[in-house]
């Protein structure tokens, strides 16, 4: 409090100080507690439902009265075979999306760099924003139709191979949907994945250019030393929190893509399944418990890497 | 200065064909099913349709418009973008305005206990537990209570507040105006900008959003439009209900022939419908958004 009033004595010499920088101060505090309560309620009294991972948890009995097992559910998830296989899907659809969708934007900003500011400049970038303001249902719901067998790539197919090539459900085919997965997540953020890149790009002193013009480098190598470099620091920052969610995945196109034909799960969809649907709440909490710590650990270990690495970090 | 040579002349014009070919990809599909959605829907089945319908006909939009569960579920998701946007905005903003206020106590903890929830999570059986317990299940309240405070749009609202002078703010006080006056009167219409576009973001987030219905609401009357879409597109027997409900309804379809109206077609009026009202707005939106996004990047 006492540093407080001095400081407010120093802002407004007036009378009655203590009275009005309390009230200043309480206002503030005021208006600070409709975030604090909000978070609270939503993001830390969740918390100890945590433990109902290390227990047989019966919703009628609550976490205070249902009994403790220790780590059953935790070993669980590593003897059931399909926990274990949503995870290793989990993980092999991450990695996969990392290497397809982390290139491609910066390869596209690098592309959009090229092109003079102007009009056609413009309309690319907005329209390759498109799919990133659609939500992820609808963007399957278009997926649903292009793919379907009366939609545009089988009128594409029965075009180059004749009207008596067969016209196949593409959406059906178990092999074709991870790589359909990968293309929709490429597609959905591609445009708009290259707005930090560019924005970048722009900071980079255009003096650097010219001086390495003048010394005999091409645009390409201008490139590779100039602009790779420049955008640095954006990419390894993208990357750490890519990685922390090498563990987590898309529920919502997942979820959305799957359909009676498909056999894939990912650890979203089978703590949706296992636990909301089916009840199974200590099992869902434990899988959805370790795949937090996981990403959690991920993060802060890229982050250190990093740090060491590149003195670059998130926190 | 002159960069160009033979071969980066080259270059640059494959670099322009690319692009257009990589933007007609990001919009034909939409394009496609909004053709489709204005086609005839027996038509449709014989495929063949690029971007041009090719038996016009509004009859797909007809159905889903004058079914109550549509109408019933807009009516929600309109609500819930209201409600939710105003909300959020008040809670982000007055936090906002209170963390560049000088000299307080415990600034750095309240900020610490609002960063933890972004690297520890309960996940989503202990939240779906809290609010069984809470009775937010099947409840409106949870479209608009747990998403209002975002962390990262608080730290936005807060380095553009930062932005304006704060002789302004000693002025009005000089004048005898006091705090509350102050926020209200000289910050609050100094950040409309800022505000316009975390109200913008929040919108569009909230009406896109379709997994709080999948996980916590089970009550037909609270459906939103995107929940519904996603119910059209994965559960044959729902189309089939709608398309029903239309022939009891309706007067509009001809019912002495074949329906014209096929499961496939209302798939892809619902999808217009669903998607329309965004992709109206975000040619316009889109330069706000970018403002938003870089802007909290560098000052964070």
């Amino acid at each position: 409090m006492q540093n407080i009033i001095i400081k407010s004595t120093s802002l407004q010499p007036r009378k009655k100080k203590t009275v009005n920088s309390f009230k200043k101060y309480s206002f503030i505090y005021l208006l600070m507690l409709p975030s604090l309560i909000l978070t609270f309620v939503f993001a830390y009294l969740p918390m100890p439902g945590i433990l109902s991972a290390f227990q047989d948890y019966n919703i009628f009995s609550g976490l205070l009265k249902s009994p403790w097992v220790g780590l059953k559910h935790i070993k669980e998830i590593f003897e059931i075979p399909m926990m274990w296989g949503a995870i290793i899907s989990t993980f092999k659809l991450s990695v996969l999306t990392i290497i397809v969708g982390f290139p491609a934007p910066i390869i596209l900003a690098l592309m959009i760099n090229e092109l003079r500011n102007g009009l056609y400049k413009k309309s690319i970038q907005t329209l390759s924003y498109l799919p990133h303001f659609l939500s992820w249902i609808a963007v399957v719901g278009l997926m649903y139709s292009f793919m379907d067998p009366y939609g545009p790539i089988n009128d594409l197919k029965v075009l180059l191979y004749g009207a008596d090539s067969e016209r196949i459900m593409f959406l059906s085919k178990q092999e074709l949907f991870i790589p359909f997965l990968l293309l929709l997540s490429v597609w959905k953020d591609l445009g708009w994945g290259t707005v930090l890149y560019l924005a970048s790009i722009t900071s980079i002193n255009p003096a650097l250019y010219e001086a390495a013009y003048i010394d005999g480098a091409n645009r390409f190598k201008q490139h590779i030393h100039i602009t790779l470099p420049g955008i640095k620091q954006t990419t390894v920052l993208l990357l750490i929190f890519t990685l922390g969610s090498l563990f987590g995945s898309n529920f919502e196109l997942v979820y959305g893509m799957k359909n009676a034909f498909i056999d894939f799960d990912v650890i979203s969809t089978v703590v949706y399944s296992s636990g909301i649907q089916q009840g199974n709440y200590s099992m869902a909490a434990a899988i959805g418990f370790s795949q937090g710590l996981v990403a959690f650990i991920l993060t802060f270990f890229a982050n250190k890497i990093s740090k060491k690495v590149s003195q670059i970090s998130i926190w | 200065m002159n960069y160009e040579s033979g071969s980066y002349k080259l270059f640059k014009i494959c670099n322009i064909v690319l692009l257009f070919i990589i933007v007609v990809i990001m919009v034909f599909p939409y394009l496609n099913v909004l053709a489709y959605a204005f086609n005839d829907g027996l038509d449709s089945q014989f495929g063949g349709i690029s971007i041009f319908p090719r038996v016009w006909t509004l009859d797909n939009f007809k159905v889903l418009i004058e079914n109550r569960e549509i109408i019933n579920a807009t009516i929600i998701s309109v609500l819930r973008v209201i409600f939710g946007t105003i909300f959020a905005l008040i809670v982000q903003f007055t936090s906002a305005y209170a963390f560049t206020q000088k000299g307080f106590k415990g600034k750095s903890v309240i900020l610490m206990f609002l960063m933890i929830p972004m690297y520890f999570g309960g996940g989503l059986i202990p939240i779906y537990l809290l609010y069984s317990k809470m009775h937010l299940l099947n409840n409106f309240l949870v479209y608009v209570l747990p998403v209002s405070f975002s962390l990262y749009n608080m730290v936005i609202i807060r380095s553009y507040l930062y932005s304006i002078p704060e002789s302004l703010a000693e002025s009005a006080r000089l004048d005898g105006a006091n705090e509350i006056i102050i926020m209200l009167k000289v910050y609050i219409p100094l950040s409309i900008p800022i505000l316009a576009v975390m109200a913008l973001w929040t919108a569009v987030g909230l009406w896109n959003d379709w997994t709080t219905t999948l996980f916590f609401i089970t009550n037909h009357k609270l459906y939103t439009l995107q929940f519904i879409l996603m119910q059209i597109l994965k559960e044959g027997e729902r189309i089939a209900k709608l398309l029903e409900e239309a022939l009891i309804a309706g007067k509009q379809i001809d019912m002495s022939s074949q329906p014209k109206v096929t499961p496939q077609a209302i798939r892809y009026a619902e999808i217009i419908l669903t998607t329309i009202p965004i992709v109206i707005v975000y040619p316009f939106l889109q330069k706000h958004f970018v403002k938003g996004v870089t802007l909290g990047a560098v000052k964070e």
